[in-house]
């Protein structure tokens, strides 16, 4: 339980001799624990007992503007040649990410877990998975990570544990005990029938009954994570008090994953709930009071419109989550290029409501899970989804778990097009590890394995990824010829400056030179066309400086001309961002621009008399 | 105020300008007589509209335009007549010397004279009059009770557009002045205030509008509408589907992206919508044996006229005649008001749907025409025609230098028709309750007139055009049951 003392003891390094003073009193508390027998609550590791990393300065806004990446530590470096990669070999990658100009690691759960739902099972939220090292790992990572500027933020399951967890295995052997109610409970399994069953392919009922205690307990996702009842005072105060640890360890936020499911209520279905926001809103105080600048991210697959609650009261700001993830727009992205149309993206931006002040979205084009059409509706608002349920090829062609790259045929020009559309609609861009090279897929993977293969850092053994015997890897590199480690890898892309990989750093870093593209409001010009996507976005800063950017995006493969109506800004001239060169300036007349097949422009625009 | 109508023998008021007016119109996008020589042209009515020490000073006027040839004009034989807004300062803004028709002298001192759209001071001014619901000399300013006003700025002429001049209001509010002179409730005013007042989701919402007098009548001098940001129409959406999809010679017109069948579905939803608010509001009435044989006369008569024009209709008189007769023996059907002109540009596609514009009818079509109840299916034809169209076009466009059609790309092409063609009529059907499919013989007969008058109007116009209608009317004339897919 307390890996705090083996950490020390195997990486004395690591360990300081404050550090070492706080272990001992650790130790204490296992003895104390290890004397019981089961009746009271069980001492769990403190961050006390541990050293803690590095923060960086308290930045209000950062995650407004953070470039993220999510980043698996299965797939990325692996340090110990164990085949699974680690947070020491992650340590190493810091470096790379630092270059490409990465602000904030995301990384999916890396606790204590039996990896029956690939760590969002966890079995105990203060221990970091074996196989990617140590509690101790972890805060040298998050120094280094700190150290060049990188913020870092992991995963965080509220709403349920593994089964295999303490709480749940004294909850079932102890009805009366400190962990009794831990879980939510029943003698029959008929209540809130309303509330769906999420994974339909494998559950058939919400509530599965435990032998051992003798009651059916309820969980909204697999059998084998049981629903933590968070009418329990004491559920809430340990949820809180696992936040607390991480945070002060120095961790820069949490994704708080699931969030809608926390409370059950009768006549409902279990989404939403009122006392799921007021939870939110005292785990954002605990922040708000004890951490500033830490982040809170929602991870709810819903509609804007629904989404837009997880950041709380838009009077005072926001006082929920800082963040969230914009579902819908990512399919958006692929279907309005497949349609040639600007339109599936017009719509859905135009029923994004507005968000909080202090609040971001967070927007991405691939990630750890399949890409999802699928979206929870409410039928009454939702024309979209109903409508498109009709263009079936949608889901027949996109819903598939595939990298980006292979999704887009491998075509440089629509590689390009989406980034350059991720870096510039409204909300903080999520990188996906790989995407960066363009990696391939592996289909042949079962699950989502096929988007989670090893990292291809150089075209050497294990695509530089191990050095461990390639039979031992947890999961095969990509071998085949087109998106093969040998064709596709950070230090063939390093060594060329035409590379995908130099191109998306040089965008990142331009993106970054313009406050607009984070901060900036959001204005579609329409236009003629409807193969042209363009928008405006503007900002101005705290001394009045203004910073407006104009972004033109040809969905189509065929070169396309369009006619803007750039009024607003006569006499200002547009210039190029990638290259600095100047456009005609804006005149009396729709300023008219050519885009080639899957092309785009980012422009600054400014008076003529400026630069 | 000045009167309006201008008894004999007073003295015309633009009279120092003519010269200037007639030099200017042709270079006007809405003057469509540009092939036609002028005779030379008087002033019908004329208003000042500003106050008397306003600057600028602004003026409504009628003007007829009188040709050589006799036409067949608004204002009597060989005569059009349309409407100004004109302009007049001293030396007017910088900005404004792209819309100066010329210089006239009146009382006092040299005056430059200008399209009064141009010029934002302008179009701000009559804003601000349609908020107040006020009247100026014989302009009666109307703010369509209950619509919300939109804030009073300048607008800014619309570039680009056909047969009409529009002011854009900061993507708020759209003001259409008609440009053609007719008396009477113009028909896209007055269609637009009966959705509107229905509560249509399908139109752009009306805002108000200026109304005139002219020859003793009211006029419809002006509309003003919400502006559908954003938006673009289906034709050019439609253009790109097509281009999709011929740029994949191996795949099927459900299979590429860019499939329109979604779009045509909507399109077919709010059409079918659009006439069932129509019927609502202003009525409908049996299309009975006598109705039908007005119908059937109307479009024997524009067939007589095609037919006399070309010889690949005259060719097929008969047969075609045959099948306009089936307007009288088809199926129970109703007559109402309805669009009288759609076609895919008549659609705008906006972030969040259809909407239908432009009620103005054929533009062709005298006014009492115009508003005559139609069966609903000659939309509904109208709309099946369109998608031809987009096919067809785009494919000459594609194989501008080849001398023979590729089979496979013109099959594509009839595919892709059938397909959008077929969707439009399913979402037609899931609103309105009634497949227009299922009166086969009246859809027919609707199709074949519109075709008929395409050929015509393209061998006039635009001759390198006129392969498509040729070609749907000999579809058209094949046995029922082949041409519908």
């Amino acid at each position: 339980m307390n890996e705090g003392v083996s950490a020390g003891a195997a990486h004395p390094a690591h360990t300081s001799t404050a550090a070492t003073g706080e272990n001992a009193v650790a130790r204490e508390h296992v003895r104390d624990r290890t004397e019981d027998h089961g009746s009271q609550a069980v001492e769990e590791p403190s961050a006390a007992d541990f050293r803690h990393a590095r923060t960086l300065p308290v930045d209000g806004d950062w995650y407004k503007r953070a470039v993220f990446y999510e980043v698996l530590v299965r797939a990325f470096a692996d340090s110990n040649r164990d085949g699974f990669g680690d947070l020491r070999g992650l340590t190493d990658k810091l470096d790379y990410l630092a270059w490409l100009g990465v602000d904030c690691l995301w990384l999916p759960p890396f606790y204590d877990s039996p990896l029956r739902d690939g760590g969002y099972d966890i079995r105990d939220y203060r221990k970091v998975l074996g196989e990617f090292g140590t509690v101790a790992d972890f805060v040298e990572f998050l120094d280094q990570a700190h150290a060049r500027g990188i913020r870092v933020i992991t995963d965080l399951v509220m709403n349920h544990t593994s089964d295999q967890h303490y709480w749940f295995q004294e909850s079932r052997r102890d009805p009366d005990g400190p962990y009794g109610d831990f879980y939510v409970w029943s003698d029959d399994d008929t209540r809130w029938s309303e509330a769906r069953i999420i994974f339909v392919d494998t559950e058939s009922s919400n509530w599965t009954y435990d032998s051992v205690r003798g009651q059916f307990y309820w969980h909204r996702f697999f059998s084998h994570q049981p629903d933590l009842n968070f009418d329990n005072p004491a559920v809430c105060e340990a949820m809180i008090d696992a936040l607390r640890f991480w945070l002060d360890l120095g961790i820069d936020g949490f994704r708080l994953d699931a969030v809608p499911y926390l409370y059950e209520r009768d006549g409902t279905h279990g989404e939403n709930l009122p006392e799921t926001h007021q939870f939110l809103k005292r785990v954002r105080k605990v922040v708000d009071d004890e951490y500033p600048g830490r982040v809170l991210l929602a991870e709810a697959n819903q509609w804007p419109s629904d989404v837009v609650e997880y950041f709380g009261d838009p009077e005072i700001g926001g006082d929920e989550c800082h963040m969230a993830f914009h579902f819908p727009l990512m399919p958006r992205i692929f279907m309005a290029v497949r349609r040639e149309s600007r339109f599936p993206i017009s719509e859905i931006l135009a029923q994004t409501p507005e968000i909080p002040a202090n609040a971001q979205w967070g927007i991405f084009l691939r990630n750890h899970d399949e890409l999802t059409l699928e979206m929870v509706t409410d039928d009454e608002r939702d024309y979209m989804y109903s409508e498109y349920a009709k263009d079936p090829r949608m889901k027949a062609n996109i819903g598939i778990r595939r990298r980006l790259a292979p999704l887009l045929d491998n075509d440089r020009n629509q590689l390009e097009l989406f980034t350059a559309l991720l870096l510039s609609l409204p909300g903080s861009p999520v990188l996906y590890y790989g995407d960066e090279i363009g990696m391939g897929d592996n289909i042949w993977l079962g699950d989502r394995d096929g988007v989670r293969s090893p990292m291809q850092w150089t075209p050497d053994r294990n695509a530089g990824f191990s050095t461990c015997d390639p039979g031992r890897l947890n999961l095969p590199v990509i071998m085949d010829p087109v998106y093969g480690y040998q064709a596709v890898n950070v230090e063939a892309q390093s060594n060329s400056t035409a590379s995908l990989l130099h191109w998306n750093r040089r965008m990142i870093d331009v993106r970054k030179q313009h406050p607009a593209f984070a901060l900036g409001s959001f204005h579609e010009l329409g236009g003629s066309n409807p193969s042209v996507l363009a928008y405006v976005r503007e900002h101005t800063d705290d001394d009045g400086n203004q910073d407006t950017v104009l972004c033109v995006n040809n969905m189509s493969r065929f070169p396309q001309p369009v006619e803007l109506d750039l009024i607003a800004w006569k006499d200002f001239v547009p210039t190029e961002l990638t290259g600095g060169v100047p456009f005609p300036a804006i005149g009396e007349l729709p300023y008219l621009l050519t885009l080639p097949g899957h092309g785009f422009y980012w422009f600054s625009i400014h008076p003529a008399e400026e630069r | 105020m000045p009167a309006t109508s201008l008894p004999d023998g007073s003295p015309d008021p633009l009279g120092g300008l003519h010269d200037a007016l007639l030099a200017w119109l042709p270079g006007q996008r809405w003057f469509p007589a540009k092939g036609r020589e002028i005779a030379g042209m008087r002033t019908v009515s004329h208003a000042v509209i500003s106050a008397p020490d306003e600057t600028p000073s602004v003026e409504h006027a009628v003007i007829a335009v009188a040709f050589t040839d006799p036409g067949g004009g608004t204002g009597g034989a060989g005569e059009e007549r349309y409407q100004l807004v004109l302009g007049a300062q001293a030396s007017p803004p910088g900005d404004l010397e792209h819309a100066v028709i010329g210089r006239r002298t009146l009382d006092g001192p040299d005056e430059v004279v200008y399209d009064g759209l141009a010029d934002g001071r302008i179009s701000r001014m009559f804003l601000a009059l349609i908020t107040e619901n006020a009247t100026r000399g014989p302009l009666r300013f109307v703010a369509e009770p209950g619509s919300e006003a939109p804030i009073v700025g300048p607008g800014r002429p619309l570039l680009g557009e056909q047969s009409n001049s529009s002011v854009i209001y900061g993507e708020r509010a759209i003001l259409k002045l008609f440009r053609r002179a007719t008396a009477g409730l113009n028909p896209d005013l007055e269609l637009h205030r009966a959705l509107h007042r229905a509560g249509s989701g399908e139109i752009a919402p009306l805002l108000g509008a200026i109304e005139g007098e002219l020859d003793g009548e009211a006029m419809t001098v002006a509309m003003l509408q919400g502006y559908a940001a954003n938006s673009a129409d289906g034709w050019s959406m439609a253009l790109t589907s097509v281009r999709d999809l011929l740029a994949e010679a191996d795949l099927r017109a459900d299979e590429v992206g860019g499939d329109f069948a979604g779009e045509a579905h909507r399109i077919g939803k709010t059409v079918a919508a659009v006439h069932l608010e129509l019927a609502h509001a202003l009525g409908t009435r049996p299309l009975d044996d006598a109705a039908a044989r007005d119908v059937e006369e109307w479009m024997l008569e524009r067939l007589d006229r095609a037919a006399a024009a070309v010889d690949g209709v005259a060719e097929q008189r008969d047969a075609i005649a045959a099948v306009l007769r089936g307007v009288t023996s088809a199926g129970p059907s109703t007559l109402q008001r309805i669009h009288g002109d759609l076609h895919l540009g008549q659609e705008l596609r906006t972030p969040t749907g259809w909407l239908v514009i432009d009620f103005e009818g054929e533009p062709s079509k005298s006014l009492a025409d115009r508003v005559r109840p139609d069966s609903p299916m000659r939309d509904v034809a109208a709309m099946l025609r369109s998608f031809d169209y987009a096919a067809f076009h785009q494919l000459a466009e594609w194989e501008q230098s080849a001398d023979e059609p590729d089979p496979q790309l013109e099959r594509r092409a009839q595919e892709w028709a059938d397909r959008n063609r077929s969707a439009f009529c399913d979402g037609y059907a899931q609103v309105s309750g009634t497949d227009p499919r299922e009166n086969p013989e009246l859809l027919r007969a609707y199709e074949l007139d519109k075709a008929v008058y395409e050929v015509l109007y393209e061998t006039r116009n635009r001759p390198g055009w006129v392969a498509i209608p040729l070609r749907s009317m000999r579809r058209l004339l094949t046995p029922v049951g082949r041409a519908e897919r």
